[in-house]
């Protein structure tokens, strides 16, 4: 008894040692976006004496962050919801198709893991300008969808492999088909990997900023991200207003995950990687 | 009768190659539109590209065919080959770093984590907090506060009495690569703290509390039933480890620049390649296609053979189970 | 929990589909169309990939010109310079689009390779915007009525061939020179030095009294070599007939002149701030501004951020003096030009903002709206800022006045070699980390460019 006691001790005191490394930078961020230039230099790390909305309210004047944040969110659930489903498909087929093909067709896809895709940038700037997506929100979508197919397919794949078999032989006696199985046995069962699978993808895609670099200039089809960081260059010297900036990027994303937050556990460890 | 006889073997036949090909079918349907955005978005440019690595010229799309002068080059001039070693080993060490430190304490974390306390849902919710800010926050806060003049590190460590350790982290060769890939660190060690809490409520209760009747310590348990039984979900995450390392950018970018400073020192091959194939050296900007997509040949190269090796090795691993 | 899942997700589609409705008519605009997508399939070569849309507008059609730069520090100059354009031509309306100047060169030549590129952008001096010339991109300003009156020739050669034919419209010079807080010089009883000697003793006079002299660092590399290494030179190897007689082989890259510059920056090293590996340009900055270092080498770029920053004593500049015996040079370098995109489908209005930008009004207004850019046409504005005025000073008084060392002809060197600006920076770099002594770091210069810099050859 004394013992587990003693575990417990050490469990809060590590946790709380590491909850304040994590906590301490983002606190750096948001009390110092509240102060005037001069005292983020004098007192970097204490409570703000002179209190000021300044960097926000010039960050929000200067920037169309409703337009940003509205943009963003429409490119990041677009995506996810077609990764999520496409890759599922795939991963499925991918588990239980027994053939060479779907063998090469698995190497194919995690193939695109592992070359950096801004050296496919010219040729998709091409290919967007050939069907007139430049310049949208909407030139972003398929390309974040290709580039979460790899992680999409190889987790997802990973984890069907791992379910019994037995259950898939059981439900076709039965006489179900393919989609059917696919749809309310695999899909269901899926939830922690999809959980997984969304979230490694959701943090790539909100915080991307090289393809709508290239792919947008009218402020009207700016992400987040782009504007951010235009915004950020732009405020370089003015460090109120670009950690202002820089708070107005983080804080609604950081907002979502702690409401996600118990959702997304509960779903990661719900079904669980079967050890 | 001889006739029908035949008949119905063909009948047989064919019904047995159209069940075939339906099966083909059905699976091909599940695949072709992960396949087309895959293809057309995705491999199709990338594959491009990496045929410009054959070619020599200014601008982004290089048109001098030039065999395998780049990879020559990469190899045997002082210059290139003293850049993509560097590069290839400042690579192996961040990975390593991430591997060794970034691994060890997310299985740490994760087996506190799924032992019942008050405050565990507070505790795992932090814990993955960083991976939600972008780069650029990370970057820029992390280098406020390893700054040397008026950074929390140097000031805490000034203030305990320890001034000569007060040092220019992110100024001198041999720490600036292993302090950024300790902020990397930071930032995502949540993915395996999560992924191997994932695996860790996967065990039964009942296996644990038989353990610890039979007076294992924790200790044991630990080594003894838990980590034997989390081999799968350690090889994920090795591989994503792999993968995402091998490929990091971002940070050296935000936090070191596109050269990798000091003088090259945190160049990974992401920054080799970008600088060389996209950017271009600062001041004159004029990139080099060619050497650059030799570049990313190479680093997918390596990342391939990485990757068929540990399939290799868990395909294995599961025959041995089995 | 599935449900939820889903509930959640309609839940985000919801609010960004309200978000959608408070953005307005924006959002519903379709993208302009700038050409029929049939075009798009690219050929080979690089000026037809999109044939200029024969859309000659008619006089009093509205147009809209982007103009792409990497001075995202200066949009609300530039708005103000734009605005005045819009005045005189009603009918076109200029946008200021900026990027931020590490992704300037890869967005911009992105966008020229297919096609999206702005209408009209800056241009970078010598090889970079050659080469953005000599692959097609940017038009040629032959006919440009005035550009040979407006501009010296030295101004124009570096945006113009060998034989003369210019492509952008130069329109930016920036000086250099020491920044020093007039208060800390004071209390220390400090004059402005006017030898490099004397800099140094008030430097360890400075120190004695335990302030930082310089606050700059190296972290990012490029300011040591740019702000600082690049001043010292040309005193050192007297001006413009000095860099020539390099350029044309007369003198190696290690020659004393050259030693000399290395050996003042060692002479700086007891000097920066501690830590100064790990300082960026906008820490070394920071530094100055809070009054922690009592000097900072920089850029007349800097004046408007010390303007708004240094505010807690008085400051000046004087530029960084010669060494004992030596004549005063001064850095003047000519930093930016803008040029017309040659696939834009509104050329002839791209052409008339150029026009306008040799104008004296563009002249006024960019001296009084930047302090610290300094236009380049013949007839200088009297410019209203009194620092700006200062470096504007240096001019006259200086034996003589040029660009930066490494910029004509030693920057494109050939694959798999070093230019001469990172063996500048590198050697500079490796002296203030004690890694190489000034003599070991100009010979590492001059084997590195003599290696491919033809005149220089027999350097080797």
């Amino acid at each position: 008894m004394r013992k587990s006691k003693l575990n417990k001790f050490f469990t809060y005191i590590f946790l709380t040692v590491w909850s304040v490394i994590v906590l301490f930078p983002i606190w750096t961020l948001l009390i110092n976006s509240f102060k005037p230039q001069k005292e983020i230099f004098r007192d970097p790390f204490g409570f703000p004496k002179d209190f000021t909305f300044d960097g926000y309210i010039a960050a929000w004047n200067t920037g169309r962050f409703d337009l940003y944040f509205r943009n963003t969110l429409i490119v990041t659930v677009l995506s996810l919801a077609l990764i999520l489903f496409v890759g599922s498909m795939a991963a499925y087929a991918l588990a239980k198709w027994k053939s060479r093909a779907a063998n090469f067709l698995y190497i194919f896809f995690i193939a695109g893991l592992m070359i950096p895709i801004r050296l496919g940038t010219i040729d998709l700037v091409r290919l967007i300008k050939a069907l007139n997506l430049q310049d949208t929100i909407w030139s972003l979508i398929p390309v974040y969808v290709a580039m979460g197919i790899p992680i999409a397919t190889f987790v997802l794949t990973a984890f069907i492999k791992e379910l019994p078999s037995e259950m898939f032989d059981a439900a076709k006696v039965d006489g179900a088909s393919e989609w059917q199985i696919y749809s309310t046995m695999v899909l269901p069962l899926m939830r922690p990997a999809l959980a997984t699978v969304a979230i490694f993808n959701m943090i790539k895609i909100w915080n991307d900023f090289w393809f709508p670099l290239v792919f947008i200039r009218s402020e009207e089809a700016r992400t987040v991200a782009l504007g951010v960081s235009l915004l950020f260059g732009q405020y370089r010297t003015d460090w109120t207003r670009a950690l202002a900036v820089l708070s107005l990027a983080a804080v609604p994303l950081l907002i979502l995950y702690v409401l996600l937050a118990r959702e997304f556990i509960k779903g990661l460890t719900a079904g669980a990687v079967k050890g | 009768m001889a006739q029908t006889a035949t008949a119905t073997a063909v009948e047989k036949k064919t019904g047995f190659f159209n069940a075939e090909l339906k099966r083909t079918m059905t699976w091909v349907l599940f695949l072709l539109p992960a396949l087309v955005i895959y293809i057309v978005f995705m491999a199709g440019p990338l594959f491009d590209s990496l045929r410009l690595s054959l070619y020599q010229g200014e601008g982004y799309n290089p048109t001098r065919f030039v065999g395998l002068t780049n990879y020559i080059d990469l190899f045997t001039n002082p210059l290139w080959r003293e850049r993509f070693f560097g590069a290839v080993w400042h690579t192996c060490i961040f990975f390593a770093i991430h591997m060794i430190v970034q691994n060890s304490l997310g299985l740490f974390f994760a087996n506190l984590l799924s032992s019942d306390f008050k405050g565990r849902n507070f505790f795992r919710t932090i814990i993955f907090t960083p991976a939600t800010l972008s780069v650029l926050v990370t970057g820029f806060l992390w280098t406020l506060i390893l700054n040397p003049n008026w950074g929390a590190v140097n000031k805490t460590l000034v203030a305990v009495g320890l001034r000569e350790y007060a040092l220019p982290w992110l100024g001198r060769e041999n720490l600036a690569l292993p302090v950024i890939a300790l902020t990397s660190v930071w930032q995502w060690v949540g993915m395996p703290t999560v992924l191997f809490l994932a695996g860790l409520m996967g065990i039964s209760d009942e296996l644990l509390e038989a353990a610890r009747i039979d007076g294992a310590s924790e200790w044991d348990i630990f080594w003894k039933i838990k980590f034997p039984l989390l081999k799968p979900v350690i090889g994920i995450v090795t591989i994503l480890t792999f993968v995402d390392n091998f490929n990091a950018f971002d940070v050296i970018y935000a936090m070191a620049g596109a050269r990798g400073e000091p003088s090259y020192s945190t160049d990974l091959l992401a920054t080799l390649f970008y600088r060389t194939g996209i950017a271009g050296e600062h001041p004159v900007g004029i990139p080099n296609m060619g050497m650059g997509a030799a570049i990313a040949t190479m680093t997918f190269m390596i990342l391939m053979a990485g990757v068929l090796l540990w399939l290799y090795l868990s395909r294995r691993q599961i025959a041995e189970q089995a | 929990m599935q449900k939820k899942l889903f509930g959640l997700l309609s839940v985000l589609v919801l609010a960004s589909m309200m978000l959608t409705a408070c953005g307005g008519q924006a959002a519903t605009e379709a993208p302009v169309v700038t050409e029929a997508p049939a075009v798009t399939e690219a050929p080979a070569t690089a000026e037809a990939t999109e044939a200029p849309a024969a859309t000659e507008a008619p006089a009093g059609e509205e147009i809209t010109l982007t103009l792409g730069s990497w001075r995202v520090d200066d949009v609300a100059a530039w708005e103000k310079i734009n605005a005045a354009f819009h005045e005189e031509n009603p009918n076109i309306t200029v946008k200021f689009d900026p990027t931020n100047p590490p992704d300037y060169n890869a967005t911009l030549r992105t966008q020229l390779e297919t096609g999206t590129g702005p209408d009209l952008f800056f241009v970078r001096s010598f090889a970079t915007g050659r080469e953005l010339f000599d692959a097609g991109y940017i038009a040629s300003l032959q006919d440009l009525p005035g550009i040979n009156d407006t501009f010296t020739e030295a101004s124009r050669a570096p945006w113009a061939t060998d034989s003369a034919e210019p492509y952008a419209v130069p329109i930016i010079a920036v000086s250099h020179g020491i920044y020093y807080n007039k208060d800390l010089f004071a209390a220390n009883g400090i004059e402005v030095p006017t030898t490099w000697e004397e800099l140094m003793a008030a430097a360890q006079t400075l120190q004695d009294a335990g302030v930082v002299p310089f606050s700059n660092g190296t972290k990012d590399a490029w300011d040591i070599n740019e702000v600082v290494m690049m001043q010292l030179i040309p005193s050192n190897i007297g001006g413009y007939e000095g860099r020539m007689a390099y350029l044309n082989g007369e003198r190696c890259f290690n020659s004393d002149e050259m030693v000399a510059s290395f050996q003042q920056i060692k002479d700086m090293q007891p000097y920066l701030p501690t830590g100064f590996e790990a300082t960026s340009y906008y820490d070394s900055e920071q530094l100055f501004a809070q009054g922690q270092a009592a000097m900072m080498f920089d850029g007349s770029w800097s004046i408007a951020a010390f303007q708004k920053d240094a505010t807690d004593f008085e400051w000046g500049v004087f530029y960084p003096p010669p060494l004992e015996g030596k004549d005063q040079y001064v850095t003047f370098h000519i930093d930016a030009a803008v040029g017309a995109n040659a696939a834009s489908p509104n050329l002839e209005a791209a052409m008339k903002f150029l026009e306008f930008l040799e104008s004296p009004k563009f002249a006024e207004l960019l001296g009084n709206n930047l302090p610290g850019f300094f236009p380049l046409t013949n007839d200088v504005p009297t410019l209203s800022d009194p620092i700006a005025a200062d470096f504007m000073g240096f001019n006259s008084t200086a034996s003589g006045v040029d660009i930066r060392f490494v910029w004509e002809k030693l920057l494109a060197s050939p694959s798999g070699s070093v230019d001469a600006y990172t063996s500048l920076n590198n050697n500079v770099i490796a002296v203030l980390k004690d890694e190489k002594t000034p003599q070991e770091a100009a010979d590492s210069f001059n084997a590195d460019v003599a290696a491919w810099y033809g005149p220089s050859a027999a350097c080797k």
